[in-house]
């Protein structure tokens, strides 16, 4: 390590909060001020320690007895010596010492389409919830027409979505200093949008072979589409931790889809979203044959297995129960 | 909906009394006023009864509160006393909570211990610690009855106090399928299980219910089923230990009836739009129609419900035996094939059978198919719960809706309450069987 030398503030997760440049060694650091380093910590003494160079020529710190001393990896020590690497802390601020000759990583690759923020992907994630609203409203329209409905369903919707966006907005100007509203907007109109077709997907699929189970159980796929948004707003707020945001994701996803299968469990008595498939559309789509009325009957014989085998276990809370009726009198 | 309540309304004949019985009973001087002066043969009656009517009280055995309260009367000279099944329906059913007690004329207390019951009728006998006066009798030759003659209803109106009430005999209502006399005259809660005499003195019936949608429409059970059950009382060498037991077997005995009566009586369809529905119509089996048609509606419900109008009455939890039938079909020429299927969509869901903490049922079970019957595609659901008190009866849901049109839909719904499992899937069987289409629209 050659001289000058640049000591580094860092913050808690490791990124440069500022730098002070020092031309030579040694480097006395503390919170008076005839150090070379001021450090503002409350926790630091007026002449916490020195970075100087030792007898065997590497570059090291020396604690100078200070109160809460040099804590390197969790440790406190009397000296250490650094590299450009070496993350050691004085009080509570996370220091870092580099010389001019560290190396440094090539660019990123600017994946960004900086093109699309602002007003862009706001006025089309506005367009897509917007027809999706009237969509969703013309398909399921059972009365006479009247444009109020759509209009209400309109504003009800977007002023949801709004709040949604805003909420992620807020947290990417805390925590990366701007809004990209625009961009939340574009992702909230994505999801609406393919938790929609998956939806629909589900109901037709269900219906043309008869493939029940994908709308008794399909809020554990709309619940996953969430969990993909709350990926990709995280992402737009910081696009340096993907994987811990896709971990994110799938617990969101996996803790989302408990709380509705205890909820369902709860509140009907069975996991699923629904007793049996309502959903009915025109006669041409069924692609699957028919059973014969005869033999789905037959079928309920293995009803009579489970109740009978239920009817036997005795009722919990039963007593409770006859409280009740009791009063009831 | 306004139909079901209808058959909610016009069915409540057997559990009106003790349902009445429960909640009013403290209203008292209202419903006095409804009692007519007592005319000078009414006098005669009550004076020679008097010593013989007795009040049967229902109790909670922790605490001696009472929880019910209904009327009886002494047979002869014996210590048997007739009463309604739905008086002793909580010693029946929980004797470990339930006690009874009677108090006569005089206020003298005793116990009573039941010795019999006929869920089906609605009558049991009790015994109690003194024995009558012999006023009482049914005896083998009953008296016959004539349209418009005096009859005298007894008992002890509300806990007021005991009363004679005096009416008309309008001949045998055979709504049900066990045939109950209709007697024009004041009968209130509290009154159930008391004797009902002719001017002579002979018993007529036992006072059951009445009617609260009309002015002064009672029922008496016919005497002929107190002879019966009694002569079951004299042949019966001690005691049953469970009269839950009893009960279940009684309610399996009436589905049989129920099911081998609905299957004697040819089954009668109606026609909904291009689609033929079962429907059973008959004396037992009564159907209503409606209809949405309504110009701001951009399409049509035409509804047919069915029902059996009387259920058995078991306790004032449960009242089963029973059959119900709807049929629902929906049709537009307006709507666009999209907007149709979620119309049809909306309407088929949701049906299920009750919630799933009830404890009279285990949870309800179901299976869903896309199945023919040979004569139309359908979307069907059964749905199943068996009772938890009576073993071998259970409750079935069949649900079917059309899948041969897509701007028309034809929706079924049947329900079969306290039937055992054959008899349940035999009628599933006839009813989805039954659904057909007619013609091409």
């Amino acid at each position: 390590m050659n001289p000058p030398f640049f000591v580094e503030v860092l913050n808690r997760s490791g990124e440069v909060r500022h730098r002070q440049r020092v031309d030579a060694l040694p480097i006395r650091i503390g919170r008076g001020y005839d150090n070379d380093f001021i450090l503002d910590d409350r926790h630091a003494c007026p002449h916490h320690a020195i970075i100087e160079r030792s007898c065997e020529g590497d570059i090291s710190i020396r604690d100078l007895d200070s109160k809460n001393g040099v804590i390197l990896k969790g440790s406190r020590c009397e000296r250490a010596s650094l590299d450009g690497n070496t993350i050691f802390r004085l009080g509570h601020t996370p220091l870092r010492l580099r010389s001019v000759d560290f190396p440094t990583d090539d660019a990123l690759t600017d994946t960004t389409l900086h093109q699309w923020e602002g007003w862009p992907p706001a006025m089309t994630g506005v367009l897509v919830i917007l027809l999706l609203t009237l969509a969703g409203e013309w398909f399921t329209d059972t009365e006479k027409f009247e444009p109020i409905r759509y209009v209400t369903a309109s504003v009800g919707v977007l002023s949801m979505s709004l709040l949604w966006c805003g909420t992620w907005a807020l947290a990417n100007r805390l925590f990366a200093g701007h809004m990209r509203i625009g961009r939340h907007l574009f992702i909230t109109a994505c999801g609406l949008l393919v938790s929609e077709i998956i939806s629909l997907l589900c109901s037709i699929s269900a219906y043309a072979f008869s493939l029940e189970v994908f709308t008794r159980y399909d809020s554990h796929l709309a619940m996953a589409v969430v969990s993909g948004m709350v990926y990709f707003h995280l992402l737009t707020i910081n696009p340096a931790h993907k994987k811990s945001f896709a971990l994110t994701g799938v617990i969101v996803s996996l803790m989302g889809s408990v709380v509705i299968l205890m909820i369902n469990f709860q509140s009907k008595g069975y996991l699923a979203d629904e007793l049996f498939m309502s959903e009915m559309f025109s006669p041409a789509w069924r692609m699957s044959s028919d059973k014969p009325a005869s033999d789905f009957l037959a079928e309920t014989r293995k009803l009579k297995d489970i109740v009978d085998t239920e009817r036997a276990r005795p009722v919990s809370g039963d007593l409770a129960d006859d409280e009740g009726e009791k009063n009831g009198n | 909906m306004t139909d079901r309540i209808k058959t909610m309304t016009v069915s409540a004949t057997l559990a009106t009394c003790t349902s009445f019985l429960m909640a009013l009973w403290l209203a008292g001087a209202a419903a006095e006023a409804q009692l007519a002066p007592p005319s000078s043969s009414a006098q005669h009656i009550y004076s020679q009864a008097k010593p013989d009517l007795l009040q049967l009280r229902v109790l909670l055995k922790s605490g001696h509160t009472q929880s019910s309260v209904g009327s009886g009367f002494l047979i002869g000279t014996s210590h048997l006393v007739v009463t309604n099944y739905h008086v002793m329906s909580q010693i029946a059913l929980e004797p470990e909570t339930y006690t009874g007690e009677y108090i006569d004329t005089n206020g003298r207390r005793g116990a009573v211990e039941l010795l019999a019951v006929d869920v089906l009728h609605d009558l049991a006998v009790v015994r109690i610690d003194r024995p009558g006066s012999g006023f009482f009798t049914v005896p083998e030759q009953l008296p016959t009855l004539t349209q418009g003659q005096y009859l005298y209803s007894l008992g002890n109106p509300l806990d007021l106090g005991f009363a004679i009430s005096e009416g008309a005999y309008n001949g045998v209502i055979s709504r049900g399928f066990y045939d109950q006399l209709m007697f024009t005259g004041p009968i209130n809660a509290g009154m159930s299980g008391g004797p009902n005499m002719t001017v002579d003195g002979q018993v007529a019936g036992v006072n059951v219910s009445k009617r609260q949608d009309g002015e002064l429409v009672s029922f008496l059970v016919p005497a002929r089923y107190v002879r019966d059950l009694l002569k079951k009382v004299a042949g019966q060498k001690q005691t049953p230990k469970d009269f839950k037991i009893l009960t279940g077997l009684q309610l399996l005995e009436h589905q049989a009836l129920m099911m081998d009566r609905l299957e004697k009586t040819p089954l009668t369809f109606k026609v909904l739009g291009p689609y033929r529905v079962p429907a059973w119509e008959s004396d037992q089996v009564r159907c209503w129609g409606q209809s949405n048609a309504k110009q701001s509606k951009p399409y049509t419900v035409d509804e047919v419900n069915c029902a059996i109008e009387s259920r058995i009455y078991v306790s004032d939890q449960l009242e089963t035996g029973m059959i119900a039938i709807n049929h629902k079909f929906l049709k537009s020429r307006e709507l666009g094939v999209w907007q149709f299927s979620s119309l049809a969509g909306a309407s088929f869901k949701d049906q299920g059978m009750g919630g799933h903490k009830d404890t009279r049922y285990t949870q309800a079970q179901c299976r869903e198919q896309f199945v023919s019957n040979g004569k139309l595609p359908m979307r069907a659901v059964i749905c199943l719960r068996a009772y938890r008190k009576f073993p071998e009866l259970y409750d079935f849901a069949l649900m079917t809706a059309s899948t041969d049109e897509s701007r028309m839909s034809l929706q079924s719904r049947l329900d079969a309450r306290g039937v055992s499992f054959e008899n349940g899937l035999r009628i599933s069987r006839i009813f989805i069987e039954g659904i057909s289409r007619e013609s091409r629209p």
